[in-house]
């Protein structure tokens, strides 16, 4: 009798799981309105997994959550477990598609040159999709002041501590007819490495010139208070009368913070989608055909293009060996890249793509096989 | 046991009765030992305590809420991003009971009958290898485990990430949990049973699987329900073999699972609050689930032990 035993709790735990299978719902479209009006979108059965850059998981989930409203057959799974991991695994077969803030590196680091290797695992050329525009917002918290300028050497001093209260002469002059408090400057940076930092410090080193003399680098190399995560610094600044950093256009957003307007030198730009995605057309593409890796320009005078941001790509097969993966990729791509899905983005803190771009991205997506 | 030891030295010498000399008389300088000993103990036992209290009641002010909402128990996360609220933890809680199920089916035949051997059978060169690899693999990190079959899984044999992988880190690491325990039941086993079965000429296999094996039962059922409890809240090897999905998966060897764990670290970094409450939710109700284990493990252990 007692060696039955262990057989009735393993009949126990499987009968148990087998009933919460049974009762488990994916549905959670709340009370069943939002089904018509699927318009043109291609519809897949089946899973597909992307893994990479944690800046676009908002905008991926978003993506990946009104596409299932449409075809509630298909999943779509993101892992934000960073651009490298994203490519590596990309490279190693894992994936479907790849999610990255920079585009597959040419050159050879640790060995192994990223376009190479995953156009072997291809068996067709890679090619680097821009999908996602993620603008940084120099964000402060000044009461009484709402319309700031900051010019990229300003801006660079403020950073690296040499600007210390915001009535310096120098903010002034920048700031023609606004009142500047004389409260100190305290800046919050990203303790933990960060892309964010990344993208910002080479901003700051492409547009400040002489007046940031550190190199580009995810760990900040400068002096102010760390916090941890964008979360952490923009609590810092919210909490702090004096405070700024630099944090993703949601997360000032989101806590009300004032946003600095940027002039590189063609007048004061206010960020908005707008700005972003004329800073986007701006970056010149040096990729081949449908490969539209983007070089932006920080230093960038044009008027009207806000300039510190970063651009996320979806790194894909030219042609997949498998067609109907190719299917899925496609089906899933055109619906993010579509206007209404990128409009939605602006809302959550990221840019849409501007047409232009667009039209280039959906002819690359169309052309995967 | 305890309770008298310290009874005994708190107790003032009873009148009359003479101190017995190895103790000899009650000095000042004991006494303040004495009192040492037993506020070290104390406050030992106290700062142990405050992170217990303190992670419970934390993840169940934070969590709580979303535990008491059915939804929690019915549906999955299918179509809900970080910013909305709703959804459940179905698809995480199945795929952490069914990968743990998995690996205890793995692990527990291998892990017992290996006990047996050690126990039973093994001497000499053979059995001495076999219990210093066990104690090897005990101290393995679960995320060698993870490493070492990500590279003969997907590497090597250049499969994909399924469940199935993440069940095979997992016996990893509960099988040498089980060896150990198990050897240590079957070694309480007084050897005057087996003798006494010997004696009336019953085979070795049968002295063992009647004698040894139900003897020690509740022992064994207690440490692999104690083992399974930890490999279900282990996340690294999971993280590296078993990425989340949001959906209901019950495949073990096609498409991704989710889990409770790696459910928590999907949205561990997010700053939207709908994020972070189901991060709180799955603290708790992985908790739960792994209390619940070690309840029926102390339940299993209290209630079929071998009378006499």
């Amino acid at each position: 009798m007692k060696n039955l035993r262990f057989g009735q709790f393993a009949g126990l735990a499987l009968v148990g799981s087998l009933a919460l299978a049974g009762c488990g719902s994916d549905d959670n479209s709340g009370s069943g309105g939002a089904t018509g009006g699927a318009g043109d979108v291609a519809c897949f059965e089946g899973t597909l997994n992307a893994e990479g850059s944690s800046a676009q998981k908002n905008a991926f989930e978003e993506a990946a959550a009104t596409y299932n409203e449409m075809c509630p057959g298909a999943t779509v799974n993101y892992n934000p477990t960073g651009s490298g991991t994203g490519i590596k695994q990309f490279i190693a077969g894992q994936v479907d598609f790849a999610g990255s803030d920079s585009a597959l590196k040419t050159e050879e680091k640790d060995g192994i040159v990223e376009t190479d290797a995953a156009a072997e695992t291809c068996g067709s050329p890679a090619w680097n999709i821009p999908m996602v525009t993620g603008p940084i917002a120099i964000s402060y918290n000044l009461p009484g002041v709402d319309d700031l300028t900051l010019t990229p050497d300003v801006a660079a001093e403020i950073f690296d501590g040499k600007i210390t209260t915001w009535n310096d002469p120098k903010i002034a002059a920048v700031n023609a007819g606004v009142e500047l408090p004389a409260t100190d400057i305290k800046v919050f940076f990203r303790s933990d490495e960060s892309g964010t930092t990344e993208n910002f410090t080479k901003y700051l080193k492409a547009a400040g010139g002489d007046a940031w003399s550190y190199d580009p680098a995810k760990a900040w190399p400068a002096s102010g208070e760390g916090k941890e995560k964008s979360s952490g610094v923009s609590e810092g600044v919210k909490s702090t009368e004096g405070g700024v950093t630099y944090v993703e256009w949601s997360y000032a957003k989101d806590n009300d913070l004032g946003i600095a307007k940027i002039d590189n030198g063609g007048g004061a730009v206010e960020l908005t989608g707008e700005t972003v995605g004329k800073a986007v057309e701006a970056a010149a593409s040096d990729g081949e055909g449908n490969d539209l890796r983007l070089t932006l320009d920080y230093a960038t005078q044009e008027a009207g293009a806000y300039p510190i941001l970063l651009v996320t790509y979806e790194i894909v097969c030219s042609q997949y060996a498998d067609a109907e993966t190719a299917t899925k990729v496609k089906a899933f791509l055109t619906h993010m890249a579509s206007p209404e899905v990128q409009q939605g983005l602006e809302e959550i803190g990221y840019a849409p793509l501007p047409s232009s771009v667009e039209e280039k991205v959906t002819t690359a997506i169309d052309a995967i096989s | 046991m305890s309770s008298a030891q310290v009874d005994h030295a708190a107790a003032p010498p009873a009148a009359g009765v003479p101190t017995p000399s190895a103790f000899g008389e009650k000095s000042g300088g004991r006494a303040v030992k004495d009192v040492t000993a037993r506020v070290v103990m104390w406050l030992a036992f106290g700062i142990a305590v405050v992170p217990l209290v303190w992670i419970l009641g934390s993840t169940l002010v934070k969590g709580g809420h979303m535990l008491v909402d059915s939804v929690w128990w019915t549906n999955s996360q299918s179509g809900i991003t970080s910013r909305r609220v709703g959804g459940g933890a179905v698809h995480a809680i199945q795929g952490t009971l069914i990968q743990a199920a998995v690996t205890a089916a793995m692990s527990v035949p291998v892990g017992v009958l290996t006990a047996v051997y050690l126990v039973e059978y093994g001497r000499g060169r053979l059995a001495r290898t076999v219990s210093f690899m066990v104690d090897i693999l005990t101290g393995i990190p679960s995320i060698v485990a993870g490493l070492f079959i990500y590279a003969l899984w997907v590497t090597t044999l250049g499969f994909q990430r399924v469940a199935f992988a993440v069940t095979l880190a997992l016996a990893m690491l509960m099988i040498p949990t089980i060896v150990r325990s198990t050897e240590e039941m079957l070694k309480l086993v007084p050897n005057e049973l087996r003798e006494a079965s010997y004696a009336l000429g019953v085979p070795k296999w049968k002295t063992i699987m009647k004698i040894v094996v139900p003897t020690a039962f509740s022992g064994i059922v207690t440490g692999v329900l104690l083992g399974l409890a930890r490999v279900m809240g282990e996340t690294a090897p999971l993280i590296i073999l078993g990425p989340y999905t949001k959906v209901i998966a019950t495949d073990l060897f096609d498409g991704l699972m989710a889990t409770l764990p790696t459910m928590i670290n999907q949205d561990r970094t997010e700053a939207l609050q709908p994020a972070l409450d189901r991060v709180w939710g799955a603290s708790l109700t992985l908790i739960l689930l792994v209390f619940m284990l070690n309840l029926l493990g102390r339940f299993v252990g209290r209630f079929s032990k071998v009378k006499g």
